[in-house]
């Protein structure tokens, strides 16, 4: 077919309608670039252009423009939900990672205290370790045949110092602590160390340094803070 | 005078297409750059045009709006496409707006794959350049209202079957219980009075 003779037929082609060997015709026509023809095709782009701007007027509801322009915008949305998203995961990790060091912090605190207190506890067994090997240590009792009193061993050894080895001591009112004193003959007792009892009411108490042969260890109960004479009765006592 | 001739909203209507063609360049070539205002402008210019194009066809508000910002969406996604310095922006929403009410009525009635490829083929953003000055002004589409107005009942009908349908020749003829003949000679002559009457106003 010549151009001329498809002129008719690019209205239809361009909305899409034409069928058959007239549409073959019509895109064989327009793959040559042939002027004419692509003449025609504008014409008839135009002529349906003009043709569907013509339905009657009907305003659409305001939302439809909100709607229309927030869903292009969809694509900054898009990427601000994913900043956002990854902000929150951000915070997320790093208030995780911040739980997960306070918590490591305090297990490393509570290892740290634990070990300062099982090496205390070893260094006072090691004195008490030393006391008990030392030849000139003396050793006295007390309560011993009496059912309810504290009792348990003092040791003394002039050069090293004292050693306080308790059971079944009364619990303790609150703010309160064990004082023991070092009591010279004829003298004004001497403090000589606070301490308090465990969970099974037992307690070691170690005064270190010289001390004179002859004195007695007497131990009161004292306020927390210790005094520095003694203010309550004595619980009990040993003589050296 | 020209509310004299054609209704207010329709002249209005053509406007939207006829006086703000010249000004597209600039508002295509700010879509291409992603911006979301050149987007509500582009809807401020064809919004009412799109959404009485499509609720013309689909008769449907609900599904009206979806189309309308289908047919948005795909402008917006396909604008690379579109030549800036060449292209008209107005014919290229109005095809694609048809194109997607055309789609939503085939895959109502079961016919989607049919015809969508060729759809989108046919609304390829590259096709929608090098118009005429003159091709789409104002004073041509007053004559082809006109001219529509002095068609027979036949050649209207098989015109709106054909633009606001999306039917093929040989449906219309079904449609109509008429010789596929018959109505090719019906479309023909219709489109030949439009064009004569718009080739007129091209020679004033």
């Amino acid at each position: 077919m010549t151009c001329e003779q498809l002129r008719d037929s690019y209205e239809l082609y361009s909305l899409g309608l034409l069928e058959g060997e007239e549409r073959h015709e019509v895109e064989a026509h327009l793959a040559r670039n042939c002027a004419v023809c692509q003449k025609y095709f504008k014409d008839a782009l135009a002529v349906n252009t003009l043709f569907l701007s013509q339905a009657q007027e009907v305003v659409p509801p305001s939302r439809l423009r909100r709607r229309v322009t927030s869903s292009v915008g969809r694509e900054g949305a898009v990427w601000t939900w994913v900043a956002a998203l990854a902000a929150a995961c951000a915070l997320i990790v790093a208030l995780w990672l911040s739980l997960e060091k306070r918590t490591a912090d305090g297990q490393l605190a509570n290892a740290r205290l634990t070990l300062q207190q099982t090496v205390a506890e070893r260094d006072r067994l090691e004195q008490a370790f030393t006391f008990l090997n030392q030849p000139e240590t003396r050793q006295v009792n007390f309560g011993q045949g009496q059912p309810a009193p504290p009792r348990g061993n003092i040791f003394l050894n002039p050069r090293i110092g004292v050693l306080l080895i308790a059971s079944n001591l009364p619990a303790l009112p609150a703010g309160k602590a064990y004082e023991m004193w070092v009591i010279p003959k004829g003298g004004t007792p001497r403090p000589a160390g606070l301490f308090q009892s465990g969970p099974q009411r037992t307690a070691m108490n170690i005064l270190s340094g010289p001390v004179d042969s002859n004195v007695t260890v007497a131990v009161t109960v004292e306020p927390e803070s210790g005094s520095p004479a003694p203010t309550s009765n004595v619980l009990f006592a040993a003589g050296f | 005078m020209l509310t004299r001739l054609i209704p207010v909203s329709v002249a209005l209507a053509l406007l939207q297409v006829g006086l703000r063609f010249k000004d597209d360049s600039d508002l295509a070539r700010r879509l291409k750059t992603r911006d979301a205002g050149a987007m509500r402008e582009l809807y401020d210019r064809y919004g009412r045009l799109v959404y009485s194009l499509i609720l013309r066809m689909v008769r449907n508000s609900a599904a009206a709006e979806d189309l309308v910002q289908e047919t948005f969406l795909r402008v917006w996604n396909r604008i690379q496409g579109f030549d800036a310095e060449r292209g008209a922006l107005g014919p290229w929403v109005l095809t694609v707006a048809r194109n997607r009410a055309i789609d939503y009525m085939r895959s109502a009635d079961g016919k989607m794959s049919a015809g969508a490829l060729e759809l989108d083929r046919l609304e390829h953003p590259g096709r929608f350049c090098d118009f005429e000055d003159r091709a789409l002004s104002l004073d041509r589409a007053r004559r082809l209202k006109d001219a529509f107005e002095k068609l027979t009942p036949h050649q209207k009908t098989v015109l709106e079957l054909a633009y606001y349908e999306g039917l093929s020749q040989t449906e219309m003829a079904e449609r109509m219980q008429q010789p596929l003949g018959t109505i090719k000679s019906w479309v023909r002559s219709a489109l030949k009075v439009l064009r004569e009457q718009l080739t007129e106003a091209a020679a004033v």
